[in-house]
């Protein structure tokens, strides 16, 4: 609130206020205060908040970087599958030939275009597997970003519990749902309420009459 | 109705990486008539203005998720016959049981192996020719 707010809220007859009342809000505010700053509440949250859009951008940087990295790795799957099958195919056609006339396979220069039309796919395929590989320095770079993210978010969270702990009523406490969160489950130690693997997934379905 | 050949499929996942490598593996498996929508709301209305034969859905995306899709889909009569698989990172086991309750033909759960899929797309064909 401005102090021009205030202002305007300035009654036009003066009020009749015990001066104790002034002097128990003021008591109430230094407590609350004094007890924020005690808690180590509001500076940790004031550098979390500052650092929110920081994170925003690197949770971007990550998410573009791995979707180029995926859409990398499928586009050179496609073009190593498509050589892949070139080879099938003519090594097929070339078996024929050669099952058919040898000396005529060879003579026409079959055997030879056979040779060299493996020879420059298996160089491609080569290719398509170092990009593949290459690709995957996502992983180096988004991992570090995640850590500094992490970080803050860490930071973030005992800051809210801390100010949670002092402001929600103890009857609701338990209300706090620390896995609201849904997706994948990065860390399944202890839990009783999520599955592990496929396996356990058909069992609790054939459980449930699947 | 048990050749995953004949069928036509629906990718319907946020990520556009997982559309490609779930149609890559139908693909794989022989399936080469696949279509992709990027949340429940438009994979609805894709079912809704063609005939598809399988549904393959994530859960969480935007719009419309894959539970309140499966619910749609259940609850039209023209759309009913239509199994839904789910493949999803979601490994709560009261998401798995509310899936099999809302009518999901099959779950799975990311990370997946493309033998997972190709069992489960069987499962689910055989257990359809042998109802029908």
């Amino acid at each position: 609130m401005k102090m021009e707010d205030i202002a305007a809220l300035k009654p036009s007859e003066p009020l009749l206020v015990a001066p104790e009342v002034f002097q128990q809000l003021g008591s109430i505010t230094r407590l609350l205060h004094d007890t924020m700053q005690q808690l180590g509440v509001m500076p940790k949250l004031q550098v979390a908040a500052d650092g929110l859009p920081d994170a925003r951008s690197r949770l971007n940087y990550i998410a573009s970087k791995t979707a180029d990295a995926a859409n990398k790795v499928l586009n050179s799957v496609d073009q190593a599958k498509a050589d892949h099958a070139a080879i099938s195919d003519a090594t097929r056609r070339i078996a024929a030939l050669i099952v058919a006339d040898p000396v005529k396979a060879v003579a026409s220069g079959a055997v030879m275009n056979f040779v060299q039309d493996v020879e420059e796919s298996t160089a491609r395929i080569d290719t398509h597997l170092t990009d593949i590989m290459m690709a995957q320095d996502f992983h180096d770079l988004t991992g570090q970003v995640v850590a500094k993210v992490v970080t803050l978010a860490n930071d973030l969270e005992d800051s809210l519990v801390k100010l949670l702990v002092q402001v929600v009523p103890p009857e609701h406490r338990e209300k706090v749902d620390a896995n609201v969160l849904h997706g994948p489950v990065v860390d399944a130690a202890g839990r009783t309420d999520i599955v592990t693997n496929q396996g356990e997934v058909d069992d609790l379905l054939a459980s449930l009459g699947f | 109705m048990s050749n995953p050949t004949d069928l036509k499929f629906l990718i319907v996942d946020d990520f556009s990486t997982m559309r490609r490598i779930v149609r890559g593996l139908l693909k794989e498996m022989g399936c080469n008539n696949a279509d992709e929508a990027e949340d429940g709301a438009v994979a609805l209305n894709m079912l809704k203005a063609s005939k598809y034969d399988f549904v393959v859905s994530d859960i969480n995306m935007p719009n419309m998720n894959g539970f309140d899709l499966l619910k749609a889909v259940k609850a039209e009569d023209s759309l009913k016959h239509i199994p839904v698989l789910m493949v999803t990172a979601e490994a709560r086991k009261e998401d798995i049981v509310l899936a099999a309750q809302s009518g999901a033909a099959g779950y799975i759960v990311k990370p997946f192996t493309k033998a997972t899929l190709e069992e489960k797309v069987q499962k689910i064909l055989q257990k359809l020719a042998a109802t029908a």
